[in-house]
């Protein structure tokens, strides 16, 4: 059984009065542990593709679509459901980093736990806080807990976006172009870092990016064309 | 617990909430001042009435009514009444020193009983105080110094006593110890008020002598001993003019003067001893020829009778059938165990008044007027007004117009006060929905790492919460300062900027009262928050909805 499989994927936006559809029936399997590249031009429809997988969004109800994992239907489970899914599961990556910029370096990463923890939180804190100050640590920002976000680098803020996806170890890493922000030996530097933690954590990495040479040093690496996953060559 | 998180910093990281809680402060201080100045003026008129009359009062308009003694050990046998004392109530005209005449009411008591009914010690001005007035910060009240210690006991003891005894001052001696004459304050209008320290400096008015001459007077404490006249007018016990129309007038020295806060009352009235006010209007006890019924002639009162030893014609008062008239009060004022402020009910005293008055005028039938009934008002008994039978009448009875016109303003004020507060409301709404707008990408984050809507939307409810407590304390704490120092804030004012918003003589106070009711506080406090989150509410609900992917995407 495939860690994630998703069937006959459909999403469809709507601009005004003109439905846009972005994902046209799209099937994937990606087993545990394996790191998978999604290709594609912008507008491909990559970043929702992660969404859906991450159960940030639903995809369309017609025609049916079916995402599970570890054989776990999304579809099934509630709002607050997906959202428990969400907290404790799947740390999404984005290309902006998406941050908070009041919160300092330590409490970016920490307010992951603390959404996951909910009320019970306080009994977590102190490991919490060692966890993330540990992820900041590895990620070279041992020295910068304290500082705020508009203080750091662009590749800083992506190892802080990248240890607050991993505070709550989850199974399945989502990251949405993690390197499109930024030049390339520091993007290089990041995904040598993410591949250190994929290996660490022992996590699942889906990763979307337009760049073939970022993709291909993932395990397998598939193209989405027009809302469709393009045959292998 | 990433709300509190986010409330925090948020809070200390930008200005448009801090402003907002300016705003809900202004709102919630605003609101209080108003209802502790308004609900202080309303407290004071209220107990004032306890300073001025005691808690209930029986009164038979100006010609009075007899055996007032029994009706008041009557009434102070009765275990709700503290007090009863005499009083006679008239209206008459002040010469003052200087060729100044003046309306006054005038009143005669008997200073002990009418203490124990008003505190009447606690009014009268001069004497030795062991403390300064809130306002008078220097210590510069006269009262304070000790020289003026021994002048100032005998003075209040004289005023207590409405006796005048030796002249402090002078040593000058009256023949025998007069009955003395206790003004207003502000009546003589010889003592100097200070704004800032609100006591009274003795001035130095100039007086005309016998011999038609101009001179200042000295005295320590003006008037002291200073003669005053009262001229009054009295009548019988079936209401005329005695002696025609002439006026009685009386001379009387100063011997202290009282300080009710009442202003109305400080400048016109004048308090004289009893029994010498009962002799002025002929209202002292006295043997008085019956009055024969209506159309029957009256017999001549001298007749010429001749001597049957002697043969002498002589004249000799014909033998009249005569009665004793006892002397006559127009008051007789209660004061209850309990006041007020400690619970007590001036209408329920007026019952039982109205009770032991009824008996009192069963037992000395058409020699004292009736008593009133009673009617039922909105299930409670009250006491109906009657031309025929005593008035029986709390403090509020006899205001019923003015208190009641100033409870419906305060409700009045406090509902404009409190809609124009409701910007507030809208003043938070705005500010949120323009953050909630500004901060839309960090709601899709927080949706991205498992924040649920509710937790979404209490994020913005807790920041509005806090917004509120913050804004609502500081307004809490700004309201009592200025509530606090309200009477040296508005004479400063005048000062500096001429405006006077208070005037004794419409609002009846020389200060204004204000006293922060802790239960009206935490309404208010309430209130602020509570508006707050009511603010919050919408932007929380749109922040709760918003789709987290076009939230990510949101530039």
């Amino acid at each position: 059984m495939p860690f994630i499989e998703a069937v006959n994927l459909h999403k469809t936006y709507r601009l005004g009065r003109v439905d846009v559809p972005v994902l046209r029936g799209v099937d994937l399997s990606i087993e545990k542990g394996e790191c998978l590249a999604v290709l594609g031009a912008s507008g491909s429809g990559k970043s929702t593709l992660l969404h859906l997988l991450g159960g940030l969004d639903r995809p369309d109800r017609e025609p049916t679509a079916r995402i599970l994992h570890e054989g776990r239907a999304l579809d099934g489970l509630s709002a607050r459901g997906l959202d428990d899914f969400r907290a404790g599961h799947v740390g999404f990556i984005f290309q902006f980093y998406h941050l908070f910029p009041e919160l300092t370096v330590l409490d970016n990463v920490v307010i992951a736990a603390m959404v996951r923890a909910g009320a019970s939180y306080a009994s977590v804190r102190a490991q919490a806080r060692a966890r993330a100050a540990a992820l900041l640590d590895t990620a070279g920002l041992g020295h910068r807990l304290r500082h705020r976000p508009s203080e750091l680098s662009g590749g800083e803020r992506q190892r802080v976006a990248i240890a607050r996806a991993l505070i709550n170890r989850p199974e399945v890493l989502l990251a949405d172009e993690p390197t499109g922000n930024l030049d390339r030996a520091t993007g290089r530097r990041i995904l040598e870092f993410l591949e250190g933690v994929r290996a660490r954590e022992r996590t699942t990495v889906v990763m979307v990016t337009h760049d073939p040479s970022i993709a291909e040093r993932a395990d397998r690496v598939v193209t989405l064309e027009d809302g469709r996953l393009a045959r292998p060559a | 617990m990433y709300q509190a998180l986010l409330t925090r910093r948020y809070l200390s990281s930008k200005v448009m909430p801090l402003l907002a809680s300016l705003a809900v402060m202004l709102c919630t201080a605003m609101v209080l001042i108003t209802w502790s100045v308004m609900g202080g003026f309303l407290e004071r008129l209220l107990s004032a009435g306890r300073n001025v009359m005691g808690d209930v009062a029986v009164s038979w308009g100006t010609i009075g009514f007899a055996h007032a003694d029994d009706l008041i050990a009557r009434l102070e046998k009765h275990p709700d009444v503290a007090a009863a004392a005499p009083m006679i109530e008239t209206f008459g005209l002040i010469s003052l020193p200087g060729g100044r005449t003046e309306p006054v009411i005038i009143k005669g008591i008997e200073g002990s009983s009418f203490d124990r009914v008003t505190g009447f010690a606690e009014a009268l001005w001069w004497k030795p105080v062991a403390k300064p007035l809130a306002s008078d910060q220097e210590g510069v009240d006269i009262r304070l110094r000790d020289e003026n210690r021994r002048v100032l006991g005998r003075m209040h003891a004289d005023g207590l006593a409405m006796m005048a005894s030796p002249d402090p001052v002078s040593g000058r001696d009256w023949p025998d110890p007069r009955p003395g004459v206790v003004l207003g304050i502000e009546l003589s209008r010889y003592n100097i008020r200070d704004g800032d320290s609100g006591t009274y400096t003795p001035g130095a008015p100039i007086v005309k002598t016998a011999d038609g001459r101009s001179d200042v007077q000295r005295s320590l404490i003006l008037p002291v001993n200073g003669e005053v006249v009262l001229n009054m007018m009295p009548l019988d016990s079936s209401g005329r003019p005695l002696g025609g129309l002439d006026a009685v007038t009386r001379a009387f020295p100063v011997v202290n003067e009282f300080r009710t806060g009442l202003y109305e009352i400080d400048k016109g009235t004048a308090y004289v001893e009893l029994s010498s006010l009962q002799r002025a209007l002929r209202m002292d006890a006295a043997r008085r020829i019956v009055p024969r019924p209506q159309g029957e002639r009256a017999a001549p009162a001298f007749r010429i009778e001749t001597d049957p030893s002697t043969g002498e014609e002589r004249i000799v008062r014909t033998e009249q059938e005569m009665i004793d008239d006892p002397a006559r009060v127009t008051h007789v004022l209660v004061r209850a165990k309990r006041a007020p402020a400690e619970g007590g009910d001036p209408r329920a005293l007026a019952l039982v008044v109205r009770q032991v008055y009824a008996q009192f005028a069963d037992d000395h039938a058409g020699k004292v007027p009736a008593a009133p009934g009673t009617v039922l008002a909105g299930g409670h008994a009250r006491i109906a007004e009657s031309g025929n039978a005593v008035a029986i009448r709390t403090w509020e009875d006899q205001n019923r117009t003015f208190i009641s016109a100033v409870k419906k303003e305060i409700g009045l004020v406090l509902f404009v006060f409190t809609f124009i507060s409701i910007t507030a409301v809208f003043l938070v709404l705005a500010i949120f929905w323009s953050m909630v707008s500004e901060k839309t990408r960090e709601v899709g984050i927080l949706r991205a790492i498992g924040a649920s809507r509710r937790g979404v939307a209490f994020v913005w409810l807790a920041y509005g919460g806090v917004i509120g407590l913050v804004g609502s304390a500081l307004g809490l704490a700004a309201a009592t300062v200025i509530i606090r120092n309200i009477n040296p804030i508005h004479d400063w004012m005048g000062k500096t900027l001429g405006l006077y918003a208070w005037d004794p003589q419409v609002y009846y106070f020389s200060e204004i009262p204000s006293r922060v009711v802790p239960l009206h506080a935490a309404i208010v406090f309430v209130g602020g928050v509570a508006s707050c989150v009511l603010g919050a509410l919408i932007p929380a609900m749109r922040a709760a909805r918003m789709d987290p992917v076009r939230a990510l995407r949101w530039e």
